[in-house]
């Protein structure tokens, strides 16, 4: 057993520690980029590239320097103590995962990708498909020896200023089947869209294919496998994140309790609150200690590492709950308001269950996971 | 990062497995399976075979007899053990009196009761808490007062597990009665036989007997009797309470009564279908699995900081916490699981020997009884809250 990162993995983690923390310095800083045109930083985006963050994302085998598990979880619990809202789920995750796990690998696509002059944005998600893999309304047709999209992806994060999306559409079959699947590539001239912000900060877009032109990148089993890989390593992202949350919102909350003071004395001596201070201490350690697993076995067989990552993700959606909640319930009335940082922590926490499946979903897919 | 066991500890495991199935006599874990009341000479044949391979003080160091093992290899003994349904280590001389007297004894009182520890010559109870003194401990009022070479003793000890049983207790006893709580504790080890010592059954809540009230009435004790200095004894309490505990979450018994709750859950039927087939039900267990899952990771994470010599602080509190909570969780499905079938409550069904037709399935009748009995785990060795203090006070800098 090997409970330490390496030599490697614990300079990455330095490195990019110092690097967000000099740039998302306080609150006022992210909701600077959040209004910014594109919804983030570009500056920022382009410096992260340099430094090989979005590298760090991808594996060695593709251009990049590392993609494993742990590289994953690493920058992302890191994003979520910064609460930056640059597109590494959109693009360093979810597109890179699907680029590199298509059988006719682009190699330049990626490298271009890695290096920060692409922006991928992956859309699955439609407006009646919740979280599932195979539910897919989004029609894809062959116009001689063109393939062309029509319908709506929704929710898609960073598909407004993305270059290129990644759109899975159905080729055949009816709308729930597993097979008759297919992820197309798609420039973002072909695509009508419409962006706004979302609850938590993020940029994202309603996006309208009118016989757009696409280039079919995987079909079948293979575009499935790569759909359910990307959520996968997506729900991994996302989970990290959140443990970087909520150790802040923990954190932000112990200091809390010893400077607010209330019938003389600080509110973090009365002992109601500090039991609950130790509820939330303990089930952080359990979703660490969840996210620690998935982590370590993101390289292993699918069924292993979707059955880890939806105990990751069922855990960090209940967790999740529990310590926005009380964050703002111990803080009282500074924890309402748009200026305090907790707020913001909070609610990316609490909407985090709304991405790459929630709690219920990732139940429902361990339990199947876990039958045989 | 890996969670994968070396091929060392690998083998390590395998040992104890084999050792296991050779010398576990059949009958008694299958006692042990159907949760049949233990006779003491159940417990000591497995802890004999235990001292005679060498393994029964596997928390001592090697030159007082123990196995000298790590905090890892302490976790995959345990595991094994549990797995093997082997009656529990009766813990309180080899796992608690032991260590706190290779640290604080003299050598006179460790050549004469660690070896005898070792034999099984000696069954040991605790003397800690009182009617007046549970969570908190340090306000017990037993006397132990000062005549020249001897101490007379009186007072009242509660909730003394399988005392009936004991030829000895260690007790915490109030040597200075001036002194503030915790000042003026002394730690005294009293044979069960003197005269003025009295054992009353306590009967709980599942209608066993398990614990005792032990009581004192001018209970003549030799000074030599006193485990390090007079009126110092919270501090050896206070050892012996955070003593390396790698089994603190209890993870193998849940994962056990997991793996129970499920193929009773698949026996068990709702409108004609197995009760695991039931959405919300099934969710539950998913849920529970998760969070067994990921404290199992968690307890790993502790055991191996711990091997590396990291003592483990509050880690052993939250393990402590959230290991009852689960354990009580696994009880709580297993109960609901039964339905109506959990009502019967047939006392000799637990006997040796019963061989009447149950009612309902034969694993019905120990459910309700063990989901009762398991309330106590939050509640003993440091209650869940006094656990949040603890952590509270250690933690937070509040």
């Amino acid at each position: 057993m090997d409970f330490s990162l390496s030599e490697e993995r614990k300079m990455l983690k330095e490195t990019v520690a110092r690097f967000f923390e000099s740039n998302y310095k306080n609150i006022n800083k992210r909701s600077e980029n959040v209004y910014l045109p594109e919804g983030f930083c570009k500056t920022f985006w382009k410096d992260s590239a340099e430094l090989g963050i979005i590298s760090a994302l991808v594996s060695p085998e593709f251009g990049g320097l590392g993609g494993d598990g742990d590289d994953i979880s690493i920058i992302f619990e890191l994003i979520g103590k910064s609460l930056c809202v640059e597109p590494f789920l959109a693009s360093g995750v979810l597109s890179s995962t699907v680029l590199s796990s298509v059988s006719k690998i682009n190699i330049d696509l990626i490298n271009e990708v890695v290096e920060g002059n692409l922006l991928i944005a992956f859309a699955h998600t439609e407006m009646n498909n919740r979280y599932e893999d195979s539910f897919i309304e989004t029609n894809a047709s062959l116009r001689g020896r063109k393939w062309c999209l029509n319908g709506t992806k929704s929710f898609v994060i960073n598909g407004d200023t993305a270059n290129k999306v990644i759109v899975s559409a159905r080729i055949d079959g009816n709308v729930n089947d597993k097979a008759g699947i297919g992820l197309f590539l798609v420039d973002n001239n072909q695509i009508t869209n419409r962006s706004y912000n979302t609850i938590d900060g993020y940029r994202a877009a309603e996006l309208i294919f009118d016989n757009s032109n696409a280039e079919l990148i995987a079909k079948d089993n293979e575009a499935l496998s790569c759909i359910i890989k990307a959520n996968s390593a997506g729900a991994l992202a996302l989970s990290s994140e959140a443990l970087g949350i909520m150790e802040t919102c923990f954190n932000l909350t112990l200091d809390y309790l010893k400077t607010r003071n209330q019938f003389g004395k600080t509110i973090g001596s009365f002992q109601s609150i500090q039991h609950r201070m130790v509820d939330m201490m303990l089930e952080i350690e359990q979703v660490k200690s969840a996210v620690m697993l998935a982590s370590s076995t993101y390289q292993s067989d699918a069924k292993t590492r979707d059955k880890n990552i939806s105990a990751a993700k069922n855990l960090v959606g209940r967790v999740g709950k529990l310590v926005a909640e009380e964050t703002i319930q111990l803080h009282g009335g500074i924890a309402m308001t748009w200026e305090y940082s907790a707020s913001h922590y909070a609610k990316r926490l609490i909407m985090i269950d709304h991405l790459m499946g929630d709690s219920d979903y990732h139940r429902d897919r361990f339990k199947l996971l876990s039958v045989s | 990062m890996n969670f994968e066991y070396s091929e060392k500890e690998e083998n390590f495991r395998l040992e104890v497995k084999e050792w296991l199935s050779k010398t576990l006599p059949k009958s008694l874990s299958e006692k042990v399976k159907k949760y049949q009341r233990l006779t003491k000479e159940d417990y000591e044949i497995f802890m004999k075979n235990l001292s005679a391979k060498g393994w029964l003080a596997w928390h001592w160091p090697k030159e007082y007899g123990g196995t000298g093992w790590n905090a890892i290899e302490k976790h995959i003994f345990e595991e094994e053990i549990i797995k093997a349904s082997a009656p529990r280590i009766i813990p309180f001389g080899v796992n608690m009196l032991g260590p706190v007297l290779i640290e604080f004894g003299s050598e006179e009182q460790k050549n004469y009761y660690l070896p005898r520890i070792l034999n099984n010559e000696d069954w040991w109870a605790q003397g800690y808490s009182e009617p007046g003194a549970g969570s908190d401990l340090a306000s017990l009022k037993t006397t132990a007062i000062d005549k020249g070479d001897h101490y007379i003793v009186n007072g009242q000890k509660t909730w003394t597990t399988l005392g009936h049983h004991a030829d000895k207790i260690f007790c915490l006893v109030k040597t200075d009665l001036n002194a503030k709580p915790q000042l003026g504790i002394s730690f005294l080890l009293i044979d069960m036989d003197s005269p003025g010592i009295k054992v009353k059954p306590i009967v709980t809540l599942d209608g066993e007997h398990e614990v005792n009230e032990v009581w004192f009435t001018d209970v003549k004790v030799p000074k030599k009797n006193i485990v390090g200095k007079e009126n110092e004894g919270w501090t050896y309490a206070k050892y012996l309470l955070t003593f390396e505990r790698t089994g603190i979450a209890g993870v193998p018994y849940s994962k056990s009564a997991l793996n129970h709750l499920k193929i009773v859950s698949k026996k068990s039927l709702k409108n004609g279908k197995p009760l695991i087939d039931d959405p919300v039900f099934s969710s539950e267990i998913a849920e529970l699995e998760i969070d067994l899952l990921a404290m199992e990771i968690f307890n790993l994470r502790t055991v191996n900081a711990a091997a590396e010599g990291k003592a483990p602080g509050m880690e052993s509190s939250l393990l402590k916490i959230k290991g009852t909570l689960v354990r009580q969780k696994t009880t709580e499905l297993l109960r609901k699981a039964l339905g109506p079938q959990a009502l019967p409550y047939l006392p000799e069904q637990f006997d040796e020997g019963w061989n009447e037709m149950p009612i309902g399935p034969d694993y019905a009748g120990p459910i309700a009884k063990q989901y009762f009995n398991m309330r106590k785990i939050s509640i003993y060795g440091g209650s869940n809250e006094i656990q949040k203090n603890i952590v509270a006070k250690a933690s937070f800098g509040l």
